[in-house]
């Protein structure tokens, strides 16, 4: 096998890495760092732990202190009062927060509401609920809880050299799981539910599932990381374990590190640790204190994406230019289109939507037959925006039913339906502003569309990039791309997911006439390769040259349905929504 | 046997106050300055973080302390050079810097950090080296269990059972003794562990307590605990409080129209409390304050001016000496005796002499022979009277011409 020195030199660095400080303890260096380098090691856990959840999706946590300190306690009872080993009650601290977490993730991430701020404000309501448990029951009672009579194993050779070993341990574990989650399935739907939980859900990412996970895993390695710490410290009160600055320390790290890379709060951990023992000589401690102050702030202000990211680029400046491999076109997975068929794809039965008092959606009857392109056209506000959102799931419908290929949809999630062969494009796009063009179709190919090697899904999204005409622009971010491009990156993503039935939201709209019929001509390729598809459009020339049929919706009901031509030119339609003959 | 133990004690008592005398009484030119390698003192203080308003005070009386032992004769003819880390008021900083100390600046000597939860996780630390730490603030005695930390502060073994008597004793003074008292604390563990103290030495002494209330520490809203006391309507209050928790409950009370009829207070913030309107005549623990007959004692009176200028210039609001402060002077006394003592840096035979001497410190004479190295209790009250602390229990230690006033 080739060495590939930009795959194996972190490799081997990481390996070295990990060596020389797993046997640091055998230097007999003083046990001052040991117990620095613990303090590091403990940060570097603590802040990778809630990256996994509020960096990698961004729900935005102050609630770490919670399961950190459930962790502390969680150790500190088991084995103080209850004499059960020390090592034995780390599994139990790391337990019992995620458990919690499973708990209160079950609740919140139900509720659309709970995002963003209030996320950040309900957890740390969560902190002072636990706080004031733990201090008015016997777990501690406001005296405290004392370590020093647990014996601590003998790892190494010193009581400095053991902790160091558990909190080496715990940091490189938690490094691994952090890897291992930015590098998965999971990392992906993660990252998607950072930049657009709404969008990464239609696109197939189980949101639910993938937050609770992370929620699970960055609050059980929180609670395992208090359990050492508990040991650390060896005096726990209350008001010592939930104080606030945890959570602040955890995403003050975080945010200088890189909170979205797997590595950056680690290096944020690293950097903010050393410089708060840089400064702490008695005669300089408050000026020590406002110097980290202003360094933190000036490292925000230059390096707003974190030192990780800004590395990366500055690398990536210096890096020679080396010319781009010629774009992989890998064949259209089905190469020839299927004539107009008579089986029906997608059926509407009475599809009602209510808001509060507006019926949106007043009991709609509609099928789609396989290899149709059916325009869906009304007066604005009439609900076709609506059915397009009940169908892909973004809506539970209030009544009725709709079924693919038989199979009821009605009430199934999001990601369920896209995994149906249901993609969707969004009238303003909405692509994960983060992700590169590549990675934004990579991300559809895998949640929506059928399991293949990854290999095979990075071919495939190449092609439908070169398909909707972005080949050169797969590592520009969405940013980098003007409207039309846009538009047609959200076209890639859809087809990535090889769908059954394309459900296309004002596609064209904004574009000019050239534009336009550039993309007229890539709805007709499209549907060439056989998928179905049902499109909102208000511009009239694209949905009479496109349509099979057309379907006029008003005030949420079916209004007309038939031959393009002969919809156009049905008095009632033209009295509620053209004001003249159209295509007379 | 006890009759000899008695006789070494007795003549370790007049060995240790005859050198503290001679030591603090002798003018300066006398002594020699000490020379040589100097000795470091490592310790680490809360400088920053949620502590830092009471480390200074130890910061003032612990530099005031160096240049006052450097010049005499330093520690064994040779200079102090006091080596002190900011713990940023976490425990885990105090162990890191204590092993810091040890381990990487080979400090010779040790000196406690301040509050229970630094001071822990510094004697972990301090036991693992086998060094000599003496701490001022560990209210919890029970928890000191290393062989060589030793207390600054004359709390006694047991003063959740000894102080709430000395209380008790004075009440009883009162041409109506309380019979119903009311117990509020915060849940700090120093203050509740007293708390508890209280209330179970009452109810042994027929006082019948009427309510015992915990509340979160640093609470800042008594408005319902003030109406409990009200309703319980006791003939005295005890309240466990730390910093400005009694200003504001005695502002709630006087919402309420209430004025209790005695009260108590346990380390209350003692400048703004004595200030308050409604802190005429509270009680309050102390061990020595900046009067008679304390200021009799051998040095107190230079030391106690010397922290007032020290203070007004760091811009404290609160000059006078406090019980913060004396535990300071008293670790360094109580350092500068056991090594000039045993005549070593060695750590072992400092903790020796230690046990087997007394040692005066600004609290008076002092013993480590007791239980967790503590010997007798010395918890004093305090009362204000003309927005002025007084010492006014036991009589013997009462300022001139002072006495404790019923409300």
């Amino acid at each position: 096998m080739a060495v590939n020195p930009a795959r194996d030199l972190p490799r081997l660095a990481a390996v070295i890495g990990i060596g020389v400080f797993a046997l640091l303890p055998m230097a007999k260096l003083p046990a001052f760092y040991d117990s620095f380098l613990y303090l590091v090691f403990f940060w570097i856990s603590l802040s990778t732990s809630w990256t996994l959840l509020s960096g990698f999706a961004g729900y935005f946590s102050l609630g770490h202190a919670a399961f950190f300190g459930i962790g502390m306690y969680a150790t500190a009872v088991l084995s103080a009062k209850f004499d059960v080993p020390f090592l034995l009650t780390l599994p139990v601290a790391a337990a019992i927060p995620a458990l919690l977490a499973v708990g209160i993730g079950a609740v919140v991430f139900r509720l659309r509401r709970l995002r963003g701020e209030l996320f950040a404000l309900l957890t740390l309501a969560v902190t002072f609920v636990i706080a004031t448990i733990v201090l008015n029951t016997p777990i501690d009672g406001g005296g405290g809880i004392v370590m020093s009579a647990v014996p601590l194993p003998a790892i190494m050779p010193t009581p400095t050299g053991s902790i160091y070993a558990l909190g080496f341990v715990l940091c490189v574990g938690t490094l691994a799981i952090a890897w291992k989650v930015a590098h998965s399935r999971l990392g992906m739907g993660l990252f998607a539910i950072h930049d657009d939980e709404d969008v990464a859900e239609a696109k197939g990412v189980p949101t639910f599932r993938y937050k609770l996970s992370a929620f699970a895993l960055s609050a059980g390695i929180a609670g395992a990381v208090g359990g050492v710490h508990a040991m650390y410290v060896g005096f726990l009160t209350v008001s010592g374990t939930f104080e606030l600055t945890v959570p602040l320390y955890v995403v003050l790290m975080s945010v200088i590190g890189g909170s979205r890379s797997w590595f950056g709060p680690a290096i944020g951990a690293a950097f903010i640790t050393t410089l708060l023992y840089a400064f702490i000589s008695g005669g300089e401690a408050m000026i020590g204190r406002a110097l980290v102050g202003v360094i933190l702030i000036v490292a925000i202000l230059w390096l707003p994406d974190g030192l990780v990211p800004a590395l990366k680029k500055w690398l990536a400046r210096r890096r020679p230019a080396i010319a781009k491999p010629a774009i992989v076109h890998v064949a259209p997975v089905v190469a020839t289109a299927r004539p107009l068929g008579e089986r029906v794809l997608l059926q509407v039965r009475g599809a009602a939507k209510r808001f509060g008092g507006l019926q949106a959606l007043a009991g709609v009857d509609l099928d789609v037959r396989e290899g149709e392109i059916l325009g869906l056209v009304g007066p604005n506000g009439s609900g076709k925006t609506t059915l397009i959102n009940v169908i892909s799931g973004f809506y539970p419908l209030s009544g009725g039913t709709i079924t693919i290929d038989g199979a009821e949809i009605g009430h199934v999630p999001a990601h369920a339906i896209a995994r149906r062969g249901v993609a969707r494009t969004y009238q303003i796009p909405r692509p994960f502003v983060n992700m590169t063009v590549l990675d934004n179709v990579i991300l559809a190919a895998t949640f929506g569309g059928p399991p293949r090697r990854a290999a095979d899904i990075r071919d495939e999204a190449l092609h439908w990039i070169g398909f909707t005409g972005l080949a050169g622009k797969e590592d520009v971010l969405p940013a980098g791309l003007n409207l039309h491009e846009r538009k047609f990156l959200e076209l890639a993503r859809a087809l990535a997911a090889k769908p059954k039935l394309l459900l296309l939201d004002e596609v064209l709209s904004g574009l000019n006439p050239a534009e336009v019929d550039n993309a007229i001509r890539l709805v007709r390729a499209i549907r060439a390769q056989g998928a179905t598809i049902v499109f909102v459009e208000h511009l009239m020339r694209a949905v009479i040259e496109l349509s099979d049929r057309i379907a006029v919706l008003n005030e949420g009901k079916l209004f007309a349905l038939g031959a393009p031509r002969d919809v156009m030119r049905d008095p009632r339609v033209v009295s509620i929504y053209l004001g003249k003959a159209y295509a007379a | 046997m006890d009759e000899r133990m008695g006789a070494f004690r007795r003549r370790g008592v007049l060995a240790g106050m005859a050198g503290g005398a001679v030591v603090l009484a002798a003018p300066s030119i006398l002594r020699a300055a000490p020379s040589g390698k100097p000795v470091k003192v490592g310790a680490t203080l809360s400088l920053t973080g949620f502590l830092a308003q009471t480390a200074v005070v130890h910061k003032i009386a612990s530099e005031m302390m160096v240049e006052e032992i450097n010049g005499r004769n330093g520690l064994l003819g040779r200079p102090i050079e006091y080596v002190l880390l900011d713990d940023q008021s976490k425990p885990e900083a105090a162990r890191s810097l204590y092993e810091k100390l040890i381990t990487v600046d080979k400090v010779d000597l040790i000196q406690g950090p301040y509050a229970t939860a630094p001071i822990l996780a510094a004697m972990g630390v301090a036991q693992r080296y086998g060094k000599v730490m003496i701490q001022s603030s560990m209210g919890i005695p029970k928890l000191q269990t290393y062989d060589r930390a030793f207390p600054a502060t004359p709390f006694g073994p047991e003063p959740n059972v000894t102080y709430p008597n000395v209380i008790l004793d004075a009440l009883a003074t009162f041409p109506t003794p309380p019979k119903t008292m009311v117990v509020l604390t915060s849940k700090f563990p120093s203050a509740q562990f007293m708390a508890q103290g209280m209330k179970e030495q009452a109810e042994k002494r027929g006082v019948k307590v009427l309510l015992y209330l915990e509340y979160e520490s640093g609470n800042r809203d008594f408005g319902a605990i003030a109406a409990r006391v009200k309703e319980a309507n006791p003939d005295f209050l005890w309240v466990g409080s730390l910093g400005l928790e009694s200003n504001l409950l005695l502002e709630s009370l006087r919402k309420l129209d209430y004025t209790p009829k005695n009260h108590f207070h346990l380390y209350p913030a003692p400048g703004p409390l004595a200030l308050s309107p409604d802190g005429d005549r509270a009680l309050c623990s102390t061990f020595v304050e900046p009067d008679e007959p304390f200021l009799s004692r051998p040095g107190f009176k230079h030391l106690a001016d010397e922290f007032k200028v020290r203070a007004a210039k760091a811009n404290l609001p609160y000059t006078s000496i406090d019980a913060q402060g004396c535990g300071m002077i008293s670790e360094w006394q109580i350092l500068e005796a056991g090594v000039n003592g045993a005549g070593s840096l060695d750590d072992e035979k400092i903790a020796a002499w230690l046990k087997k001497n007394r040692v005066t410190t600004v609290y008076g004479s002092m013993r480590f022979d007791g239980p967790f190295n503590h010997g007798d209790a010395a918890q004093l009250i305090k009362q204000v009277q003309n927005k002025d602390w007084k010492v006014v229990w036991p009589k013997e230690f009462a300022a001139p011409g002072v006495k404790l006033i019923a409300s």
